[in-house]
């Protein structure tokens, strides 16, 4: 106890730096730009949805929509593409700062110690780790730097609308889709999380992801 | 007790109408919810950072990023150890990156500032108990360290300091015990 109490008394003597005035840039919530986001994907999948309702229209179909950084167009045929490794094309490893920097700060994380190591390519930042076992691929795009993602999805690709929080997002399981890249081949794509939070598109994939595992990982980033 | 932020878990009882109000938006909300807790906010990444530069970046870091994930905060529950989990988090990995923390001491005088931490044997010279058990303190490893660092001189609950350093609570309780353990051996050896 006595050993306690001299490290409470330590306590008093240590010089603290003083406390900086702490006035963090706080953007609007996304719960602002929610609704904006939330018509627009809802028209689209309306669109898509309509469309696909009607068997004479599928094979003629050619759909498109954006969700912040990423396009999904619904195509009749995929073009032929390989399936990569998760690891592939990540670019190389970079310190948190310069994943911040890319992102203007909004870098979001994993829960897990060590933290896994961040990737930087094209504006992209990603982050490759095991996730109740399975290996996920995070992958994080500002909507500011102007990069864009294209996915290609077939009509036996399932698209869903989903609530990631309080965001809006879209879950693409079942048949793989392509996933295309600023530079790089592109390449076969399974179960997908796309959701996105005020500037940043976030894109969740993983063999053997489930959507309710997908959605639970997204909502602990932070 | 100077410099000591205070320890008590309990909560305002408007903190919980203010993180609704946040969650609709209110900047000034938030502000108000978070402003009695930034000096310990600060105080946790320098513990960690070791750099009082890296500790303002951290903290409003934090804050920025429990501003946007405010919408996963369950309302009702404390804010403060959600918050300096945040912080921790953050304070961690920028403490990884710049790789500047060994080389940095907590300081038992202001006066010191910029200079290396004093030695065992100087601290025996000046006749100081407090900065022989500081010393004995900073050697421990890490994870030792820290959990003191946050029981003691933070004044954090073990749930707290289970919420800043990713533990379970009964981790922190046997943590503590071993760290105390090996503080007394270090500290008995210099008094």
């Amino acid at each position: 106890m006595q050993l306690e109490s001299e490290l409470h008394a330590l306590a008093s003597e240590i010089a603290w730096p003083p406390t900086p005035t702490l006035r963090p840039r706080l953007e609007p919530r996304r719960r602002e730009l929610r609704r904006p986001v939330l018509a627009a994907l809802a028209l689209s999948l309306t669109a898509i949805a309509a469309a696909l309702a009607v068997p004479p229209s599928r094979a003629a179909i050619l759909r498109f929509f954006h969700l912040g950084a990423a396009t999904v167009q619904i195509v009749e045929q995929l073009p032929p593409a390989q399936e990569r490794p998760l690891a592939a094309g990540l670019g190389p490893t970079v310190p948190t700062a310069a994943a911040q920097a890319t992102l203007q700060g909004m870098l979001l994380l994993p829960p897990l110690a060590p933290p896994p190591p961040l990737h930087l390519r094209d504006g992209i930042v990603s982050l490759l780790f095991r996730y109740h076992g399975a290996v996920v691929l995070l992958s994080e795009i500002s909507d500011r730097n102007g990069v864009l993602v294209k996915k290609l999805a077939g009509s036996a690709t399932h698209i869903v609308p989903v609530q990631v929080g309080h965001n809006a997002g879209l879950w693409l399981s079942g048949a793989p889709h392509l996933f295309i890249l600023p530079s790089g081949p592109p390449r076969l794509a399974h179960a997908v999380l796309l959701w996105h939070d005020g500037h940043l598109t976030l894109r969740l994939e993983g063999k053997h992801l489930t959507e309710t595992a997908a959605n639970t990982l997204a909502q602990t980033l932070g | 007790m100077v410099g000591v932020v205070g320890g008590v878990e309990g909560r305002p009882p408007d903190e919980r109408e203010l993180v609704l109000r946040a969650r609709r938006g209110d900047m000034r909300a938030f502000e108000d919810l978070v402003s009695p807790h930034q000096e310990l906010a600060f105080r946790v990444a320098y513990l960690i950072t070791r750099n009082p530069a890296d500790a303002e970046d951290t903290a409003q870091e934090a804050l920025v990023k429990a501003w946007r994930g405010l919408g996963r905060f369950r309302a009702g529950a404390p804010l403060r150890p959600w918050l300096l989990r945040i912080v921790a988090n953050e304070a961690r990995n920028r403490s990884r990156a710049s790789g500047r923390r060994a080389q940095l001491a907590l300081r038992a005088a202001a006066d010191f500032s910029g200079e290396a931490a004093p030695s065992p044997e100087e601290a025996t010279l000046a006749g100081s108990e407090r900065e022989l058990l500081l010393a004995a303190l900073e050697q421990l490893p890490d994870d030792a360290r820290l959990v003191l660092e946050c029981r003691y001189l933070l004044d954090l609950s073990e749930r707290e300091t289970a919420a800043a350093l990713g533990l379970r609570r009964g981790t922190v309780k046997s943590r503590t015990a071993r760290a105390l353990d090996r503080l007394r051996e270090t500290y008995a050896t210099r008094v």
